[in-house]
């Protein structure tokens, strides 16, 4: 795939990274205020179905940390885990816990719910973005027919 | 011993050892029951929360299956090694086998309902595992599967059976339903209960119209045959009903169910047995004969019927194993089990020819043998039990079918002169006469020395008829019963003689092949895939504006059903809507999408149209204090639209959408309209049973340290539904992802 529009070219690999960034702050911020792990997931999917219409499948296949499918199994496997700390502990399984650390200026809350919301991020991420790559090559050989 | 033994493939090494484990099974039960008084318990915890406990009772019932199923696993073991030499698959069998001999204790023992169902399948399973064997043999899979969805199916009405018992019951344990068994007759659901359980032990032992796995599981090896479908498997329907009984005796429809079952089953397999030539399939029809007379017996009201059933269990599972050994080992030395080319084989094969003798006179009930005495027991208590008339006659032809039989396997095969020589037959190997030999020799212990027997017998009998006082003598009181008898056996004899001719006639009646219960299943099983065939034609067409038309209908359904059940007013909370600019915005939205959808033509500006309709959404929700859902329509709108914008445009111009009957449609759509606002207006109606939400918004910060209760609600209260739901959406992929290759592939091909 070639790029259609130079400025779109351009303008893509830095939108990708703030598009990532607000991903980021959705699934932090989610526990209190609108957002989490799904919307977070789907945010970051928009940036790589951004790149991956404006640079290609593979541009948009480099930029992921892990491989889309790949990374779709890490989160459901990250979501599993942080069900066991709990299990260990004696609670049933998948009671999150949770860990104040002071930094002196704020605490700072750790929890496993955090692992958890993560793990669902990436499993969104992966999951939507392996489709949509699996989806776009073949429109691309559509079109050369 | 003989010459059949001389040569041993190399690669092939024997089992000699295998027999040892049913063998120490048998003498350790032997030795118990010398020792111990029954009846013995054991339970063990298994599932303590739900009340499941591994529960095992032996009483003299369960003694005498238990001594079947041991005794004559260990000497089937032995055979099985001489009948499969070489078979390099043994050692499977031999896993099987032991395998099976565990479920049947298992079985037999248990006293805990849902342990008792749970031994009950796996003997089903491992039947089809043995009965399939011979995997490469179609006939042999055809024969497994049969017997597994008969018998798998049972079990179902089985379980329902037992889950109502055990409600009505109040309690998990056989032994307190039967006890409370006579006060449950007012509980309107006994009926239901006692049919599935019907049900369920009649696939089991092959009543009619359930009979016909059984000769087809014929495909099996014969030692199979031997251990399951005369001794063990079968037999296992008997025992439950057996063991049920003094709860329902008095109940008719028990009544009439077993004796019907039983009587049918019985004639009907009596009548089929004269229009088979196997060997194999013969002997399996009169099982099934004895299975229906086994089943009437349990049914019989009075209390002596206990001993008739016990005697006459034992006396077939001593005569019918080793009569289908001596059809394996006649298959086995001339490679047929058809009679018509079976003559004289007694020079040839003397020691079969001298088991065949034995057990066959003890199926047809001669003196000298226990199964006289059986069957003279058997008299008795159908003489106490005031037959109907016709069940009782055709008993009597039932019995001299048996006959026939008997003289078939024994006498017909053996002497007579061949029409054409089978060529050269030798006798078959030591462990393949030992185990036959062994047991008719029991058979025959049983008769002369009853004293040896009898304590078990009437220990059994009291579990089926508590109560009553029982004595067995070998009894050859030639008395009234005698005439009974000897109608049986002349009867048998004129059968026996006109059998070739018979035959030929119940040939001739093909509607029987074409319209008989195993036909009936057939044309069932072949049903099935075209019923989904024809669903799948017209559900899973392909065709987009069909699945969206068929959600429509659907859609307006409900809210058509919704309305007609409780038609509800226009509620006060809709016409004052508290923030009415942000609604108008929202809605005009809505509505401005919908209506270019409708108007326009050119597919990305109706993806455009689609996606103002979900943004008008996502304002709504955002204004009615779902900021989270409203965030997360925004999201997905727009990977939507954005990714459906990349793809469109590289699919060529076919789509038959756009050239749909518009009209049509666009009334489905305005009908599903009306009816999902019916459906919101019906649920509006409805009084919101608060509890859950007011719940979650009380706990979600004090609990789960989260102001925002839909996040605290997907990965804490419920991460459970989260966890499965996002592995779903993953190996949602993992089945999609080879298909779109798949596509992609074909996509280039082209």
């Amino acid at each position: 795939m070639t790029p259609r529009s130079i400025l779109l070219a351009r303008a893509v690999p830095p939108l990708y990274w703030l598009m990532l960034a607000a991903a980021a702050w959705i699934l932090l911020r989610g526990h209190n205020e609108p957002g989490g792990g799904f919307i977070g997931g789907l945010v970051a999917v928009a940036a790589s179905a951004a790149v991956a219409i404006v640079l290609g499948e593979a541009a948009a296949r480099r930029r992921m940390p892990r491989p889309p499918l790949e990374l779709a199994v890490l989160g459901v496997l990250l979501a599993g885990l942080a069900g066991l700390p709990g299990a260990l502990a004696g609670q049933p399984y998948l009671t999150h816990l949770w860990w104040g650390v002071d930094l002196g200026i704020a605490e700072l809350k750790l929890s496993t719910v955090m692992l958890f919301d993560l793990g669902v991020f990436c499993a969104v991420w992966g999951t939507l973005t392996a489709y949509l790559l699996a989806l776009l090559p073949e429109a691309a050989k559509e079109e050369g027919t | 011993m003989t010459a059949g033994h001389a040569h041993h493939d190399g690669g092939v090494p024997t089992w000699p050892w295998a027999a040892l484990l049913p063998l120490a099974a048998f003498l350790a039960l032997v030795w118990g029951l010398a020792r111990h008084d029954l009846p013995w318990h054991l339970t063990l915890p298994w599932v303590p929360s739900l009340g499941v406990e591994l529960a095992f009772r032996v009483d003299g019932l369960s003694a005498l299956m238990l001594l079947l199923v041991t005794g004559i696993g260990a000497l089937v073991f032995v055979y099985a090694d001489g009948y499969l030499e070489h078979e390099p698959r043994r050692g499977r069998l031999f896993l099987l086998l032991a395998l099976f001999m565990l479920a049947m204790v298992g079985a037999v023992s248990a006293d805990h309902l849902l342990v008792l169902f749970l031994f009950w399948e796996l003997t089903s399973l491992l039947s089809f595992l043995l009965v399939g064997f011979n995997h490469e043999d179609a006939r042999a899979r055809a024969g497994a599967r049969q017997a597994l969805f008969i018998t798998l199916g049972g079990g179902l009405a089985l379980l329902a059976g037992f889950l109502l018992l055990a409600q009505m019951a109040g309690s998990w344990s056989l032994r307190e339903v039967i006890a409370q068994g006579p006060a449950l007759a007012q509980d309107p659901r006994l009926p239901a209960a006692l049919v599935l359980v019907m049900i369920g032990a009649f696939t089991k032992s092959a009543q009619f119209p359930f009979h016909f796995w059984l000769p087809n599981a014929m495909a099996a090896p014969t030692p199979v045959s031997a251990y399951l479908h005369s001794a063990t498997l079968v037999k296992l329907g008997i025992y439950l009903l057996a063991r049920l009984d003094p709860a329902f005796n008095d109940l008719p429809l028990w009544e009439i169910g077993l004796i019907g079952t039983g009587a049918l089953t019985a004639v009907w397999a009596a009548a089929l047995a004269l229009r088979e030539r196997d060997l194999k399939r013969i002997l399996a029809r009169t099982t099934v004969a004895a299975l229906g007379t086994l089943t009437l017996l349990v049914g019989l009201p009075n209390p002596g019927a206990g001993l008739a059933v016990v005697a006459f269990l034992f006396a077939h599972a001593l005569y019918k194993a080793p009569l289908f050994m001596v059809a394996g080992n006649i298959d086995h030395a001339t490679g047929t089990r058809v009679i018509d080319h079976l003559m004289g084989l007694r020079r040839a094969m003397p020691w079969t020819a001298a088991v065949a003798i034995l057990a066959g006179l003890s199926m047809a009930g001669l003196p000298l043998s226990f199964g006289f005495v059986a069957k003279d027991v058997v008299s008795v208590a159908k003489a106490d039990a005031d037959l109907i008339n016709l069940v009782s006659y055709s008993l009597v032809a039932v019995n001299a079918v048996a006959v026939a039989v008997a003289g078939v396997a024994a006498i017909r095969v053996f002497w007579g002169t061949a029409e054409h020589p089978l060529g050269r037959i030798r006798e078959v190997s030591w462990k393949m006469l030992l185990p036959p030999l062994v047991i008719t020799l029991v058979g025959l212990e049983a008769e002369f020395l009853p004293d040896l027997n009898a304590p078990l017998l009437i220990a059994a009998a009291q579990a089926v008829s508590p109560g009553a006082v029982f004595e067995v003598s070998a009894s050859y009181q030639f008395g009234s019963l005698l005439t009974a008898t000897e109608i049986t056996l002349a009867l048998g004899l004129v059968l026996f003689l006109a059998w070739d001719r018979l035959h030929r006639a119940w040939r001739r009646l093909l509607w029987l092949d074409r319209h008989g219960p195993a036909a009936g299943f057939e044309h069932l099983l072949h049903a099935i895939p075209r019923l989904a065939a024809w669903l799948t034609r017209h559900l899973q067409h392909g065709r987009l504006a069909g699945y969206a038309r068929l959600t429509l209908v659907a859609l307006l359904a409900l809210g058509a059903a919704a309305w007609l059940l409780d038609a509800p007013g226009w509620p006060a909370a809709l016409a004052t809507p508290a923030q009415g600019a942000a609604w108008l915005v929202a809605s005009l939205l809505i509505l401005a999408g919908a209506g270019a959808a409708v108007l326009l033509r050119d597919r990305l500006a109706l993806l455009m149209a689609s996606g103002l309709v979900g943004y008008g959404s996502a304002v709504l929700f955002l204004f009615a204090g779902a900021p989270d859902l409203a965030f997360t329509q925004f999201a997905v709108e727009t990977v939507l639209v954005v990714v459906a914008a990349a793809v469109l445009p590289h699919f060529r111009r076919q789509s038959p959408e756009l050239s749909e009957p518009r009209l049509r449609n666009g009334l489905i759509a305005l009908a599903a309209g009306l009816g999902s606002l019916a459906l919101l207006l019906s649920l509006e109606a409805r009084p919101l049973d608060p509890a859950l939400s007011d719940w979650f918004a009380r706990t979600s910060l004090p609990e789960a340290h989260g102001r925002n209760v839909v996040n605290v609600i997907i990965v804490d209260f419920r991460a459970l539904d989260t966890l499965g739901e996002i592995a779903v959406v993953a190996f949602s992929l993992l089945a999609a992802l080879p298909l779109l290759a798949g596509l992609r592939n074909r996509g280039a091909g082209t």
